[in-house]
């Protein structure tokens, strides 16, 4: 609730200070974020960001003239609740959507756009699993799985490991990221010495720690969320397991410090570049930080990047016509955005990774490449 | 780690969670012994009862530290407050339904978990919360096999209470009382005992315990967040099935071997952790199949 009155509020106060185009029909954006359930810290923030951008935007006079208008849709990182989420934003007739941050529950949403024709800037979710399931109008401005488990196996490789475990949670994310890695370890010339699933809400790894323990590798690679990441790591570490310990971009939070404690110091995690290391992103990190007293999150400076792409699309296209968009979005040349420039493959993926390792250090994350 | 270690220390995992699930499973079971109701809110009493545990600490953990004092007291508040809403729940959507289909009180259930779930999700926003104990990670080295204090202290106190619960059971008057109902209520009511009042204390003693494994979890486990009943209260109602719905060593007894088969179940040589629910629920069906009444369920027997 807090997110769509500030929302509301930054939407107000935008129309009040904005352009005559008081008048007229704003273009609405849904936005498709978790802002319940166990990723609400991401989907509330990446709103939050969303918002500023939505705020910025209509300052400098909108789109076309008019004014940008922002519908949530809380997706709950739920597949099923996500495919109404996507269905209300469907119907409300959003000119695009802007969002996905669980890959598992905007897989099925891809069709729903797809369907109705309305173009779709990913901003947070990257499972590769999107990629052929994607009609043609979603655009993916996250680097994808593939290139995480590139970057992860090279840099645990230089710390000198050569077994890993990997433990993923089933979903598609996890999973996807876990298999990729598992992969690429091998290629590597390394050892996969255990292969571990979760349930996703059960609170005892104690199992499969003791079958980490077993195999004793040199590193743990977890590919889920940090919720139940942090507990992995607080009983790894509870457990007596010494080694190194790395988590995917999925548990980049700083939430990870709570729940883990002291067993997060010294953690890894890969993490596409969030705004504390990029140069580029010092104003929105300011902004963002007096507007909601916070720090943005990892998938803030992206889903910001994300509404002002699809605003410059609209711009670009000159007219709110869906295919217009899309063409839009496809030509789109290297354009310097906070997270760095966007232009798409064929597939509608980012032209060029921006994965960055980070370290836990006094309960925060340090840059560590 | 060798094979007898790793053997070794699957036991001590499941030890510590079939102890959690011990704790639930007594609730389901003294309930269902009572009214012949399968209370499915139970798992949620069990998160309720880790958030007013991490409230009760909150509050005095300045005094007396997050250690396991500290963990105890809010422990014992939280007992207290959640055995008082189990009774109030009883009191307000069962009572009023126990001469009801027992389709529709089974229903009611249903809805005080929804209702429960969605209380705490609308308090807390939905977001995990990190439960600021400060429980140390010592513990004791015996060969590469690893006990925890914090695991002994787990299983001592699931032991304790499941102890004091067996001897306010078996030799207290109202514990005799509480069987009686169990097996004839109508019978209880004409010989004058009063029948709603031992429903309200079985209600409390049910609550009280998943109130205490769910802050002991949160306190261990590190963080509590609205759903974390869910699962615990299904697997929970599988161990009470397993040692026979109804029996209280049953639930004490289903709890221990469901957590075993769980840690088992991860190490079976190839098949992988992904595989250990079902595993554990082949289990069940087999016990169903083999002896529906449950490991020390006794079978009901119809009189003429």
């Amino acid at each position: 609730m807090q997110i769509i009155k500030k929302a509301a509020a930054a939407g107000v106060l935008a129309l009040a200070f904005g352009s005559p185009a008081l008048a007229q029909d704003a273009i609405a954006i849904g936005v498709q974020v978790p802002t319940t359930g166990s990723e609400a810290t991401y989907g509330q923030d990446m709103a939050n960001a969303i918002a500023i951008a939505q705020g910025e935007i209509n300052a400098n006079g909108g789109v076309l003239g008019q004014q940008l208008s922002m519908v949530v849709g809380d997706s709950a990182c739920d597949p099923q609740q996500s495919v109404n989420a996507a269905s209300k934003l469907v119907s409300l007739n959003v000119v695009g959507v802007v969002g996905g941050y669980c890959s598992g529950a905007t897989l099925p949403t891809l069709k729903i756009y797809g369907d109705a024709n309305v173009p779709f800037v990913i901003a947070a979710a990257n499972s590769t699993q999107l990629i052929p399931a994607n009609p043609g109008n979603a655009f993916m401005i996250n680097s994808t799985g593939d290139q995480q488990a590139t970057r992860a196996v090279e840099f645990l490789s230089s710390k000198g490991a050569t077994t890993l475990a990997i433990v993923n949670q089933g979903d598609a994310y996890s999973q996807d990221l876990a298999n990729l890695t598992r992969d690429a370890w091998t290629e590597a010339g390394h050892t996969v010495a255990a292969f571990e699933t979760a349930n996703k809400g059960e609170q005892d790894f104690s199992a499969i720690v003791t079958a980490i323990r077993g195999a004793n590798p040199d590193a743990v690679f977890w590919t889920a969320y940090f919720a139940d990441g942090g507990l992995l790591i607080r009983q790894l570490r509870q457990g007596g397991y010494q080694g190194i310990i790395a988590v995917g971009d999925g548990s980049n939070s700083p939430n990870l410090f709570d729940i883990a404690g002291r067993a997060a110091e010294g953690v890894f995690a890969f993490s596409n570049p969030t705004a504390d290391f990029l140069p580029a992103a010092q104003d929105f990190a300011e902004t963002y930080t007096q507007q909601y007293n916070a720090a943005p999150g990892p998938y803030a400076p992206l889903a910001y990047d994300g509404m002002r792409l699809l605003a410059w699309a609209i711009e670009k296209a000159g007219s709110t016509d869906a295919d217009a968009i899309i063409e839009a979005l496809a030509t789109a040349d290297g354009e310097e955005w906070l997270a760095g420039p966007i232009s798409f493959t064929e597939q509608n993926t980012l032209a060029r990774s921006n994965f960055i390792v980070l370290e836990g250090k006094d309960g925060a994350w340090t840059r560590a490449d | 780690m060798n094979l007898s270690d790793i053997v070794a220390q699957q036991l001590v995992n499941g030890l510590v969670l079939g102890s959690f699930y011990a704790l639930v499973a007594l609730g389901y079971t003294m309930i269902f012994g009572v009214i012949k109701l399968l209370n499915f809110a139970h798992g949620d009493l069990y998160m309720v009862g880790g958030f007013v545990g991490f409230l009760a600490l909150s509050a005095i953990s300045g005094v007396v530290g997050g250690d396991w004092p500290g963990v105890f007291i809010a422990m014992l508040f939280a007992m207290i407050a959640v055995g008082c809403l189990g009774v109030v729940i009883e009191r307000v959507a069962y009572h009023p339904m126990l001469a009801a289909p027992r389709l529709s009180i089974l229903i009611t259930a249903l809805a005080v978990s929804l209702v429960l779930q969605n209380a705490v999700l609308g308090l807390t926003g939905g977001q995990y919360q990190a439960f600021r104990a400060d429980l140390g990670f010592g513990g004791f080295d015996i060969g590469s096999l690893f006990i925890q204090h914090n695991q002994m202290v787990l299983v001592g106190t699931a032991a304790l209470l499941m102890v004091a619960l067996q001897l306010f059971v078996t030799r207290t008057q109202f514990g005799r009382a509480m069987r009686a109902v169990s097996i004839d209520k109508d019978m209880c009511q004409l010989m004058g005992i009063n029948v709603p009042v031992v429903i309200a204390v079985t209600f409390f003693i049910g609550s009280a315990l998943a109130a205490a494994a769910g802050t002991m979890a949160g306190a261990y486990y590190g963080s509590i967040w609205y759903f974390m009943g869910f699962l615990i209260g299904l697997k929970a109602f599988t161990a009470a099935v397993i040692g026979g719905i109804g029996s209280i060593p049953g639930a004490m007894l289903g709890g221990l071997v469901l957590g075993l088969l769980e840690a088992f179940g991860t190490q079976i040589p190839g098949i992988g952790s992904e595989w250990k629910d079902v595993f554990s629920f082949a289990v069940l069906i087999l016990v169903l199949v083999l002896k529906p009444t449950g490991l020390l369920g006794k079978p009901e027997q119809e009189r003429m």
